[in-house]
């Protein structure tokens, strides 16, 4: 059969159908091989050693019963071609196997050689074939990912020239520029970025696709990086003369997610709330918590545009999907955004929808989960598995001057964190990047020891190290501050992890209180306090 | 005081020039090197005080010219932005471990380099004025 050689596992309790399956297969081959089990883990044993040719499996077996038998053969090995050998009367779960990746089933009592032998080959011929199909489809999908960022990287270089000139004559570097010239080279800054975030988005979604988008989760504060994308949004909202307000509720704790992809996926909710609604509309984004779900915190960007119909709604977080009825606008994208943004909600562990009436407006909703500061405490405020006794907190509070920008803000909180890590001891100390929210806005990291004279050379040797940066010195302000934290001693009945848990949630109380207090609830209509804006859509504004 | 002079390392000889013009607007002074190895001749001749790298070049690419710096020691201290048009996610990190201080994908916003060069240069920082 499979090169003159087959090797066949056969997996059944029942000692008479054993023999006669045995005996239906020397019959039909008599150069197969027939290894026998009568246990499931017994066959799952031996398929884990070798790899049969082809599995012939009873389902009613001493240590497994039913369809569980089959899910957990696919399962084990999943390349292997499996034929069930049925019951008369159990039919129906033999066609559910089918379903579920089993090339064939025998009904026993009815299984001749030749039968029998028709089944096995063209099951491993079947398993081959689908073998191959995957292999190509994975080459496939590689050649695409290649081609994909080779074409991106090419387009990249002239489309960097024209980024650079347009922006040298914006700016006036190469002379005066009349105001219809500049509107002109306006339009061309525009359509340069609608280029390159079209190149992205083509990059990202074939790597969604494969799987391979990472992300980078942190301590962050939803209500900072919300302000931050309104403010980003906020010159495009005002050229349409739509309105874009906020709504946060105040208690929101932090939130454990990538700043950047949490940015990239509320500019983008944003960006179609705005695009979508007419004018003298209005776009709100919100993030609340709710109570049936304690562990998430919600994020919404709802419109009053025209609201998206039924078949529209089940499609749109596909992949290249258009709704056909948003003809409005000119240049629709690449109808990838959707699908980028659902991607990396779900890498984050939240989930995105949307509720939408024709005419009266949508709202996409977003779950991103809170930070636990318990994992990552837990190796310093336990010793030999026993809770330690105290623990002293060290905690370095940077705040940006407001001349400096993001990225250098960035920059700075990237240098600091890797300055803190030189001053603490590896093997006793830990630095938790607890920072208030990498971008920009007051960021602080924690620096957890076990005693009190340590924490304060560390202390001292953060603040002379930090203070010694001139970048920090002049971009921000500086506090370094230390606090004991007694940790509770044994109690009967509560387990390591509870009272880590207890400790990291007392410790998170004393970071959040330190934190200065949130804007409560407000409403902006367009107009929004940004320190600076931050859309590249403005031209650059050089001496 | 004199201008810094910041190297810029591309084969693209328009992005040279572009740059030139607006790092020169920004009160910085540029040299120029089209490709790794004169990178480096460059780097010991002139001794910038920043190199602006790109990542795709002939004769030793970006990682060859960020390792031979490092090996260096009178170029070891030189901080280097890396400007490419590879993607952050497979180079980024890869740029920053072997030495980069920062890592820009093409086309990058002006601002944004801007503002990293004057972090990055403690003697220039905030030696010229931030756009309001």
């Amino acid at each position: 059969m499979n090169n003159g050689h087959t090797h066949v596992l056969l997996i059944e309790d029942n000692p008479g159908d054993a023999d006669l399956v045995r005996l239906r297969l020397v019959e039909a081959d008599s150069g197969v091989e027939v290894s026998s089990v009568n246990r499931l883990a017994d066959g799952l044993a031996f398929m884990a050693k070798e790899s049969p040719s082809v599995v012939l499996l009873d389902l009613n077996l001493p240590d497994s019963r039913g369809a569980d038998t089959f899910r957990k053969v696919l399962e084990k090995a999943p390349g292997v071609p499996v034929v069930i050998l049925s019951g008369q009367d159990d039919e129906a779960l033999a066609m559910k196997a089918l379903h579920q990746g089993v090339q064939d089933y025998l009904v026993k009592g009815d299984i001749t050689s030749s039968h029998l032998e028709r089944a096995m080959r063209y099951a491993i011929e079947r398993q081959a074939l689908l073998r191959t199909l995957e292999i190509s489809r994975q080459q496939q999908l590689e050649f695409k990912n290649q081609f994909l960022s080779h074409v991106s990287h090419e387009l990249r270089t002239p489309l960097t020239s024209i980024h650079q000139f347009v922006t040298i004559l914006l700016d006036g570097l190469a002379g005066e520029v009349n105001p219809e010239q500049r509107y002109h080279l306006g339009t061309v800054l525009n359509s340069v970025h609608q280029l390159r975030a079209m190149i992205r988005d083509l990059l990202e979604a074939t790597r969604a696709e494969s799987g391979k988008i990472r992300i980078e989760p942190c301590c962050i504060t939803i209500g900072d990086l919300i302000q931050q994308a309104v403010s980003m949004m906020a010159a495009t909202a005002k050229e349409k003369q739509v309105g874009l307000e906020v709504g946060l509720d105040t208690r929101i704790p932090f939130v454990y997610a990538d700043p950047d992809r949490v940015l990239q996926v509320l500019i983008n909710l944003i960006d179609n709330g705005i695009k979508f609604t007419p004018p003298e509309g209005s776009v709100v984004v919100k993030a609340c918590m709710v109570e049936a779900d304690p562990k998430m915190v919600y994020i919404s960007v709802s419109d009053t545009g025209r609201g998206i119909g039924p078949e529209a709604r089940a499609l749109i977080f596909e992949r290249l999907y258009q709704d056909p009825n948003s003809v409005d606008n000119n240049r629709a994208g690449l109808g990838l955004g959707l699908f980028i943004a659902k991607q990396l909600v779900e890498l984050h562990g939240g989930r995105i929808w949307v509720a939408s009436e024709v005419g009266n407006g949508s709202t996409f909703s977003f779950t991103l989960p809170l930070y636990s500061l318990a994992k990552l405490l837990s190796p310093a405020i336990t010793y030999a598995d026993r809770l330690r006794d105290a623990v002293v907190l060290v905690k370095v509070e940077l705040t940006p001057l407001p001349s400096v920008s993001r990225p250098a803000w960035k920059e700075i909180c990237r240098q600091s964190l890797e300055t803190l890590g030189r001053c603490v001891y590896l093997d006793k100390d830990l630095v938790l990047p607890v920072t208030g929210n990498v971008g920009f806005g007051e960021t602080f990291f924690v620096a957890a020891s076990t005693d009190l004279e340590r924490a304060e050379i560390m202390m001292k040797r953060i603040r002379e190290q930090l203070e010694a940066r001139a970048g920090l010195k002049a971009a921000g302000v500086l506090k370094v501050s230390a606090s004991a934290v007694a940790l509770p001693s044994a109690e009967d009945g509560k387990t390591l992890e509870d009272r880590v848990r207890a400790v990291a949630d007392r410790i998170t109380e004393m970071v959040t209180l330190a934190l200065p207090p949130k804007p409560g609830p407000e409403s902006m209509d367009g107009e929004v306090s940004a320190a600076r804006n931050e859309t590249e859509a403005n031209p650059t504004e050089q001496n | 005081m004199d201008k810094p002079k910041i190297l810029i390392v591309d084969d693209d000889p328009d992005l040279r020039r572009a740059l030139k013009i607006r790092l020169r607007a920004n009160h910085y002074d540029t040299v120029q090197a089209a490709d790794g190895y004169s990178a480096i001749s460059v780097a010991q001749k002139e001794n910038p005080n920043l190199i602006i790298l790109d990542l795709g070049l002939p004769a030793g690419d970006g990682f060859v010219v960020l390792q031979r710096l490092q090996d260096s020691d009178s170029l070891s201290d030189i901080p280097v932005i890396v400007l490419t048009a590879r993607d952050p996610q497979s180079s980024e990190e890869k740029t920053l471990q072997a030495g980069a201080r920062a890592f820009f994908q093409k086309p990058a916003d002006n601002n944004e380099l801007l503002d990293v060069i004057r972090a990055t240069l403690p003697n220039t920082w905030p030696g010229t004025a931030l756009p309001s």
